[in-house]
């Protein structure tokens, strides 16, 4: 199956995608073929599920060709790829909730009744009905879809994808929010597909899965696609290995923050997402928290912080309880924080850089009710020099500057505030590297200066060339605490897999 | 950085806004060349005049729609201020009915439009629903007290309702002095700065640490406060007031807001362009009027103007993206 000479449905050739200043993917050359199910990995932001959401139709200003069935397409809308023949299942299902399965099974291609414009309903029951069936799906066609679990949607998904002839079937993270048994079933399914000479793409972050199912694995990084092999030439530590990029070397030593008091501790903390947790951080001392995507490391810094406050355990501050039930109590106990997500919750697009760094800080800008403008403008000025943010004018709409600087402009919001403790959420991820590198001297720097920083990255690298100690955390729970001199690519991956750690660490 | 910034530097929301403002002086200068009537400086003072009481409201209005919500009981709320005014100006002057009447119009306005402001904030129910009912709910409630007109008010309240100063009348003073203050709260303050900060990216607020049901609350407030302020001037200028008046204005006020380049998803508006915003509608229905243009088309250019607006900021800014 692996090494069959069928001529690829789906072919690829220089693909490129940028949103903005950011190159989301490029040089992509890949083909699907049939009756073969092609995994893609990689890191976050490595560019999957742009490269999926190509296909799809649904980034029509893609660059480079690509070609169905040895004929030149351009995918321009979802709809010419779904005439084309290809399904997109991704993470944001596109189903709607308020109708039956049946319904959104032949959502835009309702089978047409008697009179103009009616529709068909019973021939659209017993058509999705044997759909479900062919599937091997136990649901009933007339279910509303709001009272599905999500297992069953993904499924429901696919037989939209079928329902429309699809030949190439592209499934984004498809198990990332299923249950083990709902995962074991839809990789069945998916087998079933293959069989049926649908050729598969199938997106993942679990590599157990993908050993499962695939036959050929491709590996994405920093948007580009760095290898194309059988599955039977990749194992466990080939595949890390290409997925993190580069031979697994120490990162260059740096000078050592002299590690203070523990200023925070944490006693049996959980809340959504994250269980148990105990953890100490001190002055001076950078702390990772690694893990794969839903390992639970966001949703902990987010409790700490009071965005999504914890719900069980407490949170000991200088060793007295606090109470951060919201982000406004914990910027007042010297508790400042970098969101992941910088659109969502960093930015105000539409205001200057000088407004967005002075948010969080304005009552110490303030005299009475009114800002004091040269205060603020040269308290601004200060930390933006800091973070290397001096060559944008203050200005600026925010929107209007590069990923790299948006970022620096949430850090120095942040780093206004004079925090005891800084709490970082993937500050780096899809900026460029003249930008990382210099946040990266920020927060070492930082800790040399007493600062006590928690930083939860996907970036392996960018933790072990920072952090003093590294927690690994999978499934919500800390699994894993590596000194700097024990953590080890290897050792952090294969704790957060829950990989055999010897098979993994064969290098 | 620490330099004032130069020109091509401004933000692009003050280059946006030219438009408006060639747009407004186009206008003036057109109506001014067709109609010799409109140039008289008693016409412009009487556009001023006339614009006054939606002016006010739609400064209050700016303020709900930067964060990102709307308020549409103004009218309402207008017309229930107006009728306790008047009721209180109708008593024998004594120092207590005269700060009745000019101190109830504005508490009533604070009060109804902090309920619009605790239901927006605290219910999760939208602003449009929460903001139409209380649209509904406070006209019956201002018919419901007081079904006839009440006039006869004492000779004070509507000296002062025609009291000019210098040459400009009382109404205009008013709304260009709430304008004023409303623009400094909001470009000068921690609050002005909280509105935006909360219409622009409510998450990115909540994480920065600012209270933003607080800053809703307040921003309904004054709404309130100014349809209460509004209800005031109009009362006093007509000497009367009625339980069906003020219908409409909300929308009026929000229209003037739109034209002046807010944007509906808040976050972005100034108050300086909302009264320009008034102006423009205001010259025009002004101007056609002058130019004998019937009524109906007039409703049919301003409906098209409206639109215009927005579209053409959409324009604009999609190029500059």
């Amino acid at each position: 199956m692996t090494e069959q000479h069928a001529p690829p449905i789906v072919r690829l050739r220089g693909v490129r995608k940028s949103f903005g200043a950011t190159v989301a993917v490029q040089s992509i050359d890949l083909e699907l073929r049939a009756g073969e199910v092609h995994a893609w990995v990689g890191e976050n932001g490595a560019g999957k599920s742009t490269l999926a959401r190509i296909l799809g139709g649904l980034h029509g200003d893609y660059r480079g060709e690509i070609q169905l069935a040895g004929r030149a397409l351009r995918l321009s809308a979802p709809a010419v790829a779904v005439r084309a023949g290809i399904a997109l299942v991704h993470q944001e299902l596109s189903l709607v909730p308020e109708l039956s399965v049946a319904e959104n099974v032949f959502l835009g291609r309702e089978p047409r009744g008697r009179f103009p414009g009616s529709v068909d309903f019973g021939a659209m029951r017993q058509r999705a009905a044997a759909l479900l069936a062919e599937l091997g799906v136990e649901l009933r066609a007339g279910e509303k879809l709001a009272r599905l679990s999500p297992g069953e949607r993904q499924l429901v998904e696919i037989a939209k994808g079928l329902a429309r002839e699809a030949r190439v079937l592209i499934l984004d993270e498809p198990t990332s929010s299923l249950s083990k048994r709902e995962a074991e079933r839809l990789l069945a399914r998916v087998r079933e597909l293959r069989e049926r000479g649908l050729a598969l793409v199938y997106v993942s972050h679990r590599i157990e899965e993908i050993f499962s199912v695939a036959d050929r694995i491709s590996v994405l990084r920093d948007g580009r696609l760095v290898a194309t092999r059988a599955v039977g030439e990749w194992d466990e530590g080939s595949l890390l290995r290409a997925l993190v990029g580069r031979e697994l070397a120490r990162p260059a030593e740096r000078p050592r923050a002299v590690r203070g008091e523990a200023i925070l501790r944490t006693e049996e903390l959980g809340g959504d997402g994250f269980e148990g947790v105990s953890l100490s951080l001190h002055r001076g001392e950078l702390l990772g928290l690694a893990g794969l995507a839903g390992a639970g490391r966001s949703s902990l810094l987010r409790a700490l912080f009071g965005l999504a406050p914890a719900k069980r355990g407490r949170v000991l501050l200088r060793g007295v309880p606090l109470r951060s039930a919201r982000p406004a109590d914990a910027l007042r106990a010297g508790i400042a924080m970098v969101p992941e997500d910088r659109f969502h919750e960093g930015l105000i697009p539409e205001r200057s850089l000088r407004e967005n760094v002075a948010l969080a800080s304005l009552r110490e800008l303030s005299r009475g009710p009114f800002i004091d403008g040269t205060r603020e403008r040269e308290a601004v000025a200060a930390v933006a020099r800091r973070v290397g943010l001096e060559r944008s004018s203050s200005e600026t709409a925010v929107r209007r500057l590069s990923g790299g600087n948006q970022q620096k402009v949430v850090l120095a919001r942040a780093l206004l505030r004079e925090p005891q403790i800084l709490l970082l959420d993937e500050p780096t991820r899809g900026i460029d590297v003249g930008a990382k590198a210099e946040i990266h001297a920020r927060l070492l720097e930082l800790a040399r200066e007493g600062t006590a920083v928690l930083l939860a990255s996907s970036d392996l690298p960018e933790l072990l060339a920072l952090c003093d100690r590294i927690l690994v955390l999978r499934g919500g729970r800390v699994v894993a605490e590596l000194s700097r001199e024990a953590a080890s690519e290897e050792r952090v991956l294969a704790a957060a897999a829950s990989l055999p750690s010897e098979r993994a660490a064969v290098a | 950085m620490s330099s004032p910034p130069t020109s091509h530097e401004r933000p692009a929301f003050a280059r946006r806004s030219l438009g408006l403002y060639a747009a407004l002086l186009l206008l003036v200068l057109g109506f001014a060349l067709a109609a010799p009537a409109f140039r008289s400086p008693e016409n412009l003072l009487l556009v001023l005049r006339q614009v006054s009481v939606n002016g006010i409201l739609a400064v209050g209005m700016t303020f709900v729609v930067l964060t990102a919500g709307i308020d549409l009981s103004v009218g309402s709320l207008l017309a229930i201020a107006g009728l306790a005014s008047a009721l209180f100006a109708q008593l024998e002057p004594s120092p207590v009915s005269v700060a009745l009447a000019l101190g109830s119009p504005l508490v009533i306005g604070l009060l109804g439009g902090g309920l619009n402001g605790v239901l927006v904030a605290f219910s999760r129910v939208s602003p449009l629903i929460v903001t139409l009912g209380t649209l509904t709910a406070y006209r019956g409630f201002a018919v419901w007290y007081r079904v006839n007109p009440v006039y006869d008010l004492s000779g004070w309240y509507r000296e002062l309702g025609q009291l000019e100063l210098g040459l400009v009348p009382l109404p205009v003073l008013v709304f260009f002095a709430t304008a004023a203050a409303a623009g400094l709260v909001l470009s000068r303050t921690r609050f002005g700065r909280h509105v935006y900060a909360v219409g622009g990216n409510e998450a990115a607020a909540r994480a920065a640490g600012i209270a933003v049901e607080r800053v809703k609350l307040a921003a309904y407030g004054i709404s309130g406060f100014c349809a209460g302020l509004a209800a005031l001037v109009l009362t006093a200028r007509l000497g009367a007031a009625q339980s069906v008046a003020g219908q409409g204005f909300e929308l009026q006020a929000i229209a003037a807001v739109v034209v002046g380049g807010a944007s509906l998803f808040g976050g972005r508006g100034r108050i300086r362009d909302t009264v320009a915003g008034t102006l423009l509608i205001g010259v025009l229905f002004n101007g056609l009027v002058l130019t004998n243009v019937p009524s109906p088309i007039q409703q049919m250019v301003i409906g098209g103007i409206i639109i215009g607006a927005v579209w053409l900021d959409g324009v604009v800014q999609g190029r500059e993206r």
